[in-house]
């Protein structure tokens, strides 16, 4: 692993301003940052970026989390045009579903649950992301048959 | 006849949800396999193309494809109608796949399509027509065209700037400063005529802000990935014009199709000689680089978008030095947003004076809003300023869903308020909106209707900003902490007389005290909710009943037997299976499996999932305890 | 070159130097605008909001942030008419909710008579106001130990994950800077200990007193050595120490004049 993080690191100049940039590159490879990551990067980005400059980042940036996440990540946006068209009521049926709230994670690592803000695609409101794949106008009668693709052995649970 | 078609296929975001690249996927079989048959003499198809563009900005009804030069736009079209329409091609077009307008006729013509029809696109003007990705297609419709003349010219940047001014320009972020002005005076700090002049020309940086985050808006995101090449110029002349060298696009990370575009479109740029070390052979400098946002709704706001460059936390600072004097490293800086810089060289081709003869007398041209909510027609409309709200709800939009009763238009997003019926006639541009209590914000418009409940619509936008907040100063961070908690309890039962006032007072706190524009300007969406609908409050408080029948703490939901026609959809809706009921025996909720979340109502057609005020009155054992203590996390 | 500024603060006429801030104008005429994050060694804060005066400059009349806000023109300044008053008093009420422990806060708050029990207090709240004197203190130093943690209502200040931090020196500035006395530090003859880190003490050469961190001197050293490469290195002295050691190089240096 740390290999790994130093070969992120090194893909930007040892600059402050890519902070954040390593930080994102890290977070996409391991869907965390790990405890492990901050001092590689703050060796590689110089005297200028400290520890904790590196640890306020990371907990100010909504895209950047450090904690684990599960295998698969169910986003729902909570923009006023899905909040409008139901994107609450999802989220509930979501937690009765999985068992876990907004935040959290699965037992068994398989989901994780997160409230993101708006993603754009208000037209097709409510919006649930799972991973990478957008699933637009989601219906209470359509939620269980898409969760089901993400569970183990599900189509989608590659 | 045989003539060239393009087949254009719209793959924004919205669309690419619909599986639109899998319909241009089939259609480019579809016309492969009708090629081997032009061989053989159907002439129709012979050399039709396929073109993956961005967003028409009806997504609601997409995938679209549109036939080139036919002027015939498909919508909601799927991988198995390919064949179809390739098929006809030069004969009639596929009926099944047209628009049906508000009289129930078909509509050939995107400009016979009511969503379409009275819509100026300056900003949009690309978006749908090109393929974003192919920098030729943005220069055949006159593409780099104005930034070449002013670089091979050498025309004075006063010039150019003074054509900003002229138009009257203003900032398409929020805030309208006037573009023309900043530009200047950033030229003139850079230029060492400021306050602080030595003399000596200073490094100047422009930005351009993608950091779309307003809720209900996404026009940003369909201009990054629909026309970056438009966005790139208007960026490379803002450079020209204030002497910089660097500039930056920040755009939000969650916008992985805006990045992919506008990082290939700034390749393709610098190999054409428009940005890099040699522009266009004249020795002129400008580095373009994109800056991914990291998910954080108060690095939209300029000092804080700059912090966020420089690798800092997106916390903003004080402007009583401007950025344009004092920005990114403390040097002179211009960020403009994106919709701004995609209409500064349409306005260089015309000309500032005609460009300012569009829109009102205060807010020129034309602007591009999100029109989303209990609309029929939902997606992105580009109309000229002063337009009424009643025209772009009603007309443009198609009145309200289900033919419910319009309550409010909440425009702004979170900075903004909410509008009711009374002010439908409202001529829509920056000052119209600010007078009413909301604002233009980046154009996000959330039609609302009778089932949403207003307090609960201040309690969302206080929510999002009570975590959006940065955290650095007193009163955004606590006055909100206070005013979410203090909605949530009205939202519950909660309330107590004393707290619209007490709310007021929090707001007004925030408006005056707090730092930057994010904290003066959240309690807009209380504010403007309790100026139009105090009854509404006044009702969740004294009599605990949510007149909208939405708050799950003050509500109950029964069906009316009368009104229901068996249909089944509560049922399947209803996430707890607190439903029964069949063909044969009358459906009925089971007030202990209930909790109240309103997917019934929300699926039922008939209007016979009805509410009612809780029958125990929670409020009212409520309302006499005090909510201290009663911190909502 | 500077240029001089006139202005008017509660009634009385002053001047400065264009550029300078306003709280620190109105203290040099003496006039003392209430603050809580403002430090004359940390500038631009600007986080508590206590310091807000009322700036009327050409007709046109805000509220400004009087610790970071530059005099650039003539202006007329009120730090204590109503409009002020509500407004320090609602954000001296919403610091005394935050941070109920604080005394000197309690007292801030009390004097504005300003009683909202309806606003709670919060949940785990005590003595930290998150003005972020203590982050700005350390940064300036040099160092990174301590941060501020999350966004929004959920801000605090603490060091990375909440563990000692491998770059705190136990200098203890943090806590020296702090407005509420919000850090715990326990010092001993032998040991400073501080966020979650045991330091040992630096005695001084001369004197054998305690004085700061063995941590925290050879930071010292380290970084007197980057900006005087070659310098001599100085033995651990207390300020005591120190001062008799630099007056009795003043006194040699005569000698030889």
């Amino acid at each position: 692993m740390e290999e790994r993080i130093r070969e992120i690191a090194q893909r930007y100049p040892a600059e402050k301003r890519f902070s954040l940039a390593v930080l994102q590159d890290v977070q996409r490879e391991f869907n965390y940052i790990p405890p492990e990551a901050l001092p590689l990067i703050k060796e590689h980005l110089g005297p200028d970026v400290r520890e904790g400059q590196l640890y306020a980042l990371a907990t100010f940036y909504k895209a950047l989390s450090l904690k684990p996440k599960g295998k698969h990540i169910i986003k729902i946006c909570d923009g006023t045009a899905c909040h409008m068209q139901g994107s609450t009521r999802l989220i509930t049926a979501v937690q009765l579903a999985l068992g876990i709230g907004p935040g959290e994670c699965t037992p068994d690592g398989q989901f994780s649950l997160e409230l993101v803000n708006c993603v754009g695609s208000c037209a097709l409101a409510p919006i649930m992301i799972v991973d990478e794949t957008y699933h637009s106008k989601v219906t209470m009668e359509g939620l269980p048959a898409i969760l089901d693709t993400y569970r183990p052995g599900g189509e989608r649970d590659v | 006849m045989s003539e060239t078609r393009t087949l254009l296929v719209c793959c924004g975001t919205g669309c690419l949800a619909n599986h639109a690249s899998e319909v241009a996927d089939a259609l480019e079989a579809a016309v492969a396999a009708a090629g081997v048959d032009a061989v053989v003499g159907v002439e129709a198809s012979d050399a039709a193309t396929v073109k993956r563009t961005g967003c028409n900005g009806f997504c609601e009804n997409g995938p679209i494809v549109k036939v080139h030069p036919d002027d015939i736009s498909y919508y909601k079209v799927r991988p198995k109608h390919a064949e179809k329409i390739v098929a006809s091609l030069g004969g009639e077009p596929v009926k099944a796949l047209l628009y049906r307008n508000d009289e129930k006729q078909l509509v050939t013509r995107q400009l016979d399509n009511p969503f379409y029809a009275s819509q100026r696109k300056i900003a949009l003007r690309n978006i749908g027509e090109i393929d974003p990705l192919v920098i030729e297609d943005y220069q055949e419709r006159g593409g780099y065209v104005v930034l070449e003349r002013i670089i091979r010219e050498a025309v004075p940047p006063e010039t150019v700037i003074q054509e900003l001014i002229d138009s009257g320009l203003r900032g398409r972020g929020g805030a309208g400063f006037p573009t023309g002005i900043k530009w200047k005076t950033a030229a003139g700090y850079a230029r060492g005529g400021g306050a602080d002049a030595d003399g000596g020309q200073l490094p100047a940086f422009v930005c351009c802000n993608g950091d779309e985050g307003d809720p209900g808006a996404f026009m940003d995101r369909s201009i990054l990935e629909g026309d970056p090449h438009g966005v790139i110029e208007g960026l490379a002349i803002c450079a020209y014009a204030v002497g910089a060298e660097q500039g930056f696009l920040y755009i939000r990370d969650e916008y992985g199709l805006a990045l992919k575009n506008v990082s290939a479109a700034l390749a393709s740029a610098e190999e054409r000689g428009f940005i890099g070390d040699d522009i266009l052979g004249t020795g002129r400098k400008l580095h373009l680089e994109i800056v991914r946002g990291g998910g954080a709704f108060v690095c939209g706001e300029s000092t804080a978008l700059m912090q966020s460059i420089e690798g800092q936390l997106g916390e903003p600072r004080a402007k009583y030095i401007r950025s344009a004097q004092r920005g990114l490293w403390d040097y002179p800086t211009v960020l403009n947003n994106v919709e701004t810089l995609v209409n500064v060289p349409y306005i260089l081709a015309c000309g500032g004076a005609e460009y300012a003869k569009l829109g009102t007398a205060r807010s020129s041209g034309t602007k591009v809003f999100s029109l989303v909510g209990k609309v029929n027609r939902t997606g992105l409309i580009e109309v000229p300023m002063g337009a009424t709200l009643r025209h772009l709800i009603f007309d443009i939009g198609g009145g309200i869903k289900n033919d419910r009763a319009f309550k409010a238009v909440q425009t702004g997003g979170p900075s903004g308020g909410c509008i009711p019926e009374q002010y439908l006639d409202l001529e829509v541009d920056f000052d119209g909106l600010t007078e009413k209590g909301a604002m233009m914000g980046s154009g996000g418009m959330i039609v609302m209707d009778d089932h949403d409940c207003m307090v609960e619509v201040a309690r969302y936008y206080v929510g999002f900003l009570a975590e959006e907040s940065c955290g650095k100063c007193t009163p955004c961070r606590e006055g909100l902490r206070h005013m979410q908690a203090i909605l949530t309890d009205i939202t519950e039962g909660r309330g107590q007389p004393g707290d619209i006032e007490l709310l007021e007072r929090l707001g007004h706190t925030l408006q005056q005290a707090s730092l930057c524009e994010l904290g003066k300007t959240a309690p807009n969406p209380v504010l403007s909710t309790i100026k139009y609908f105090r009854d509404e409050y006044e009702a969740h408080i004294t009599a605990g009943v949510c007149p909208a029948g939405v708050c799950p703490e003050l509500t109950d939901f029964y069906i009316d037997a009368e009104a229901c026609t068996s249909c089944n959809a509560c049922k399947k809706a209803c996430p707890t299976g607190a439903i029964e009921g069949d063909k044969e025996r009358a459906y009925v909720i089971d007030m202990a499996l209930c909790i109240s979340c309103g997917s019934c109502r929300a699926a039922c057609r008939f209007d016979s999932v009805c509410t009612r005020g809780k029958a125990r009155g929670k409020a009212a054992a409520g309302a006499g305890t005090s909510a201290e203590g009663k911190v909502a996390s | 070159m500077s240029e001089t500024v006139k202005l008017v603060i509660d009634g009385k006429p002053c001047t400065c130097e264009k550029g300078d801030y306003l709280l620190e104008v109105a203290q040099r005429n003496g006039i003392r605008i209430p603050r809580m994050c403002y430090h004359e060694g940390l500038s631009g804060l600007g986080a508590c909001r206590v310091c807000i005066v009322e700036v009327v400059e050409a007709g046109r009349s805000r509220v400004v942030t009087s610790c970071i806000y530059p005099v650039l023109s003539e202006i007329e300044v009120f730090t204590q008419n109503e409009k002020i008053k509500e407004l320090r008093g609602m954000v001296l009420t919403l610091l005394a909710r935050l941070a109920p422990n604080a005394e000197g806060v309690a007292k801030m708050a009390a004097k504005t008579g300003i009683e909202l029990p309806r606003l709670a207090v919060k949940e785990g709240g005590d003595t930290c106001i998150l003005c972020g004197r203590c982050v700005s203190a350390c940064e300036a130093l040099g160092s990174g130990a301590i941060a501020k943690v999350n966004r929004g209502v959920t801000k605090e200040i603490a060091t990375p994950y909440g563990e000692p931090s491998s770059e705190c020196i136990g200098c203890g500035s943090c806590a020296f800077v702090c407005p509420t006395d919000s850090i715990a530090s326990e010092r001993t003859e032998e040991s400073f200990t501080i966020w979650g880190r045991e330091f040992e003490m630096q005695r001084c050469s001369v004197c054998g007193m305690p004085f700061t961190t063995q941590a925290a001197f050879a930071f010292l050293q380290a970084a007197q050595a980057e900006w005087e490469p070659g310098a001599e290195q100085q033995p651990p002295l207390c300020e005591e120490c120190g001062k008799k050691a630099v007056a009795r190089q003043i006194a040699n240096a005569g000698k030889y004049l």
